[in-house]
């Protein structure tokens, strides 16, 4: 989109600025969602997730490369650290699917031991 | 910043299905927030001693709603959650699932806890797994902190955290030196606190307070020897209890409550 | 028959820390004692401690049998990563002489047995 202020800096030590912030974001959006598919539909994590992930790509699409006006609307954090977020997101959900964290309970606790204080 | 959270996972928990748009979602949750002040205004105004700590009942209310968004996400490793007299919020979770729960916090959108700030140790020897690890996170993003609490035995390792966080190295070899909880796959397991051969975990409650040797130098030998610790009876003694019970009245009282279970969904 | 039963009511399923099976425990621990054994020329070359490499090896028999006992192969396998760490402080030169030497206790006194030393050393 013309008329876009180019970013200089992020501000940030260690952080660059990110060459195309939007390209990068729907790619690992997209990613993260083909990654919470393969979960079962009534895990809460995966629920939560992919809200989370269609409520920002929605953003995106609405502002196409307008990055202050989907830092601003997002609200958490530079549009850099949201691709650093999003690339947490896909690691842990790629390790997610190995853990299978919706099962039941796998070990249930002795009846003392989070009793506090704790019985003579 | 930290009304992100709870406006994400307020609006997951009641305005999700019905609107999809944000905007909506950041409507449907003034009623909420609303409703559970005065309802907690109700509560506390019993309380007005002013000595009396009083809780924080908004924040009491964003860190309920997460701890059950962790429990509800991870079904399978947290056993319980909890808050603490002082509005913390506590995550007891499975030996197995600690790096599972770890990373899930530093990941997720909503957690963010990147920072870890601290793991502690307790040793309850009355317990089967008399060992208790607590792991203290902070989330610069939102500003809030959480405790995750897991346990173990002498001879059962726990998995390290060091992948997750590398701030865990050094303190899962205090943890190894002070309690002799042994952390599987961890890159540089040794002592840090401790002299060079010295015996036993000193953090045990099984350990006595003076130690089992004295360390001194040895003129003839030329160098420091370490010899049995010999203590005259008198000195042997070590009267921890105060002849009076400071608190009778909170002797077996907790003021640790579960985190109360989640609304009805419509 | 009979122990065998009763070993397996007692039997109960826990995390191994590394051995699965005794004979495994077995052969870490036989590795661990060769590991020092081998090191030992080396250790009294660079740490200066009056003791020869025999007197040493002497020593480190002692230290191993001091545990023969032991049955546990999670205890076995908690004293052998015990033992690794203590190699290797001992070879990176961690240890000075005095923690190296401290294997002997040479200045501990032996406590009294008969009558007479008791009596001399004050102690009842």
């Amino acid at each position: 989109m013309a008329g876009v202020a180019t970013k200089l800096t992020t501000g940030l030590t260690g952080m660059g600025v990110a060459r195309h912030p939007t390209t990068t974001l729907k790619g690992l959006y997209a990613k993260i969602l083909r990654t919470t598919a393969k979960m079962p539909d009534d895990a809460s994590y995966k629920k939560y997730t992919d809200e989370v992930v269609r409520d920002r790509a929605a953003v995106i699409e609405k502002h196409g490369t307008d990055w202050k006006k989907i830092e601003q609307e997002i609200n958490c954090g530079q549009i850099e650290e949201l691709i650093i977020q999003a690339e947490n997101e896909l690691n842990l959900a790629r390790k997610m699917i190995l853990w299978k964290p919706w099962e039941p309970l796998v070990t249930t606790p002795e009846p003392d031991q989070w009793k506090w204080p704790p019985p003579k | 910043m930290a009304s992100n959270i709870l406006r994400k996972l307020s609006g997951s928990l009641i305005g999700v299905g019905l609107s999809g748009s944000r905007v909506s979602q950041t409507f449907n949750i003034a009623p909420t927030v609303l409703s559970r002040r005065l309802s907690s205004e109700a509560q506390t105004e019993a309380e007005t001693r002013p000595t009396i700590r009083k809780h924080d009942e908004v924040a009491r209310a964003h860190v309920t709603d997460f701890g059950r968004y962790v429990a509800e996400c991870l079904p399978k490793f947290v056993q319980k959650v909890q808050l603490t007299g002082t509005d913390e919020l506590e995550v007891l979770v499975a030996p197995e699932g600690i790096v599972p729960v770890l990373s899930f916090l530093k990941d997720h959108h909503n957690a963010q806890f990147t920072n870890l700030a601290d793991i502690a140790g307790v040793d309850v020897p009355s317990r089967k797994y008399r060992f208790e690890v607590v792991y203290n996170l902070l989330s610069l993003r939102y500003n809030t902190r959480i405790r995750v609490k897991t346990y173990t035995d002498e001879l059962t390792p726990i998995d390290s955290v060091n992948d997750v966080h590398k701030a865990a190295n050094w303190y899962e070899r205090e943890i190894w030196d002070m309690f002799g909880v042994f952390f599987a796959d961890h890159p540089d397991l040794r002592r840090i606190l401790t002299d060079y051969g010295f015996e036993g975990h000193p953090f045990r409650k099984d350990f006595p307070l003076s130690g089992y040797v004295e360390v001194r130098y040895d003129d003839a030998k030329k160098r420091v020897v370490v010899e049995p610790l010999e203590l005259a009876q008198e000195f042997r003694r070590f009267e921890l209890n105060s002849p009076w019970e400071q608190f009778p009245n909170f002797r077996d009282t907790s003021v640790i409550e579960e985190a109360a279970p989640a609304p009805e969904k419509k | 028959m009979a122990t065998g039963r009763a070993a397996q009511v007692v039997t109960r399923q826990v995390r191994p820390i590394l051995s699965v099976s005794h004979n495994e425990a077995r052969s870490r621990a036989l590795a661990l004692y060769k590991a020092w054994y081998r090191q030992i020329p080396h250790i009294v070359n660079e740490i200066d401690i009056p003791k020869s490499t025999k007197q040493c090896r002497e020593k480190l028999r002692e230290e191993f049998a001091k545990h023969k006992d032991v049955k546990d192969v999670r205890v076995i396998d908690m004293l052998i990563i015990k033992g690794q760490m203590e190699l290797k402080e001992t070879v990176q030169k961690w240890k000075q002489v005095g923690h190296v030497m401290n294997y002997w206790k040479e200045t501990v006194n032996k406590k009294p047995t008969d009558f007479l030393s008791k009596f001399l050393e004050g102690k009842d």
